[in-house]
């Protein structure tokens, strides 16, 4: 069984989203009037990190944005890839974004800006030079016996 | 200045940083000095359905895959190109997926991960990333050469 490959500049596309989101957490996070709006982005963009997670990137509501959007401008793509290391890299973005959410949520002072800081770099990077640290991770920690 | 936007600018900043420092490295051939002689028994590679059990006879590139790459694909087969125009060189690509002890010997954090082999079938370069333009012609020249 082969799962169905993916248009590499879905998931860049939607990482761009997320840099995006992160920027606005870490701003409005540090502010104690604005938190609150920082912690529904957080909320939102965890929301779709678990969709990510639990229906893969092909089904991803950025990745069906980026059909309907951007990629109407694009040429075809000339490579192809394999959506598990990228199904896998949104499971750490769903535990790095989740983990600030949850310590936030029990008063852990800056749990939102830190976490978003880590989340906006990987992102960043993954947008910008189509970089996927979660996919590298994969196979490092398929080595550690960590994943399966 | 708003600190805030200072703290932003930090972390994009380290992001190119970051990612200028990966692009600079990746897909470079990097020598390596002591390099162990490669068992082709213990890598159980096979080429057209049957194991190799040659070296290539100037060089032989090996080339280490997962299922879940897909620049491994492209460079596999870039390889594969090199190899029928070049006399002498061997491409032999092997699927780690399932074996993490190869993983663990040749300590591969990435793949496409390729070692470059001299003629005895001892490690001469290896290549993290998908490779660059010229730079297996590149090392394949400096084999030659000895």
């Amino acid at each position: 069984m082969t799962p169905k490959q993916l248009d590499p500049r879905g998931p860049r596309f939607g990482a761009g989203i997320t840099s995006i989101l992160m920027i606005l957490v870490i701003y409005f996070s540090l502010d104690p009037q604005t938190i609150n709006l920082a912690l529904g982005i957080m909320v939102f963009a965890v929301v779709m990190f678990t969709f990510g997670s639990l229906l893969g990137p092909a089904k991803h509501p950025y990745s069906y944005l980026y059909k309907y959007t951007l990629r109407k401008f694009l040429k075809a793509p000339t490579e192809l890839e394999a959506p598990r290391p990228v199904h896998f890299a949104q499971v750490v973005g769903l535990i790095v974004t989740g983990t600030g959410l949850v310590l936030h949520l029990l008063a852990v002072p800056n749990a939102l800006p830190i976490a978003a800081a880590a989340a906006f770099v990987a992102a960043f990077i993954n947008a910008v030079f189509a970089y996927c640290l979660g996919c590298q991770m994969y196979l490092g920690l398929k080595r550690l016996g960590v994943i399966r | 200045m708003d600190n805030r936007i200072a703290l932003i600018g930090v972390l994009v900043s380290f992001g190119l940083v970051a990612g200028f420092w990966w692009k600079a490295r990746t897909g470079r051939a990097k020598l390596v000095r002591s390099g162990e002689l490669v068992d082709l028994s213990k890598l159980k590679a096979t080429k057209g359905g049957k194991p190799v059990q040659n070296f290539g006879k100037v060089a032989t590139l090996v080339q280490f895959s997962t299922e879940v790459c897909s620049i491994c694909v492209a460079t596999a087969r870039l390889f594969r190109d090199l190899e029928k125009t070049t006399p002498g060189l061997k491409h032999i690509e092997v699927d780690i997926t399932d074996r993490m002890d190869l993983a663990a010997h040749f300590s591969i954090m990435q793949t496409p991960t390729t070692l470059i082999l001299d003629k005895h079938g001892m490690v001469k370069a290896r290549i993290g990333g998908a490779p660059r333009p010229n730079v297996v012609t590149e090392e394949l020249k400096k084999l030659e050469q000895k």
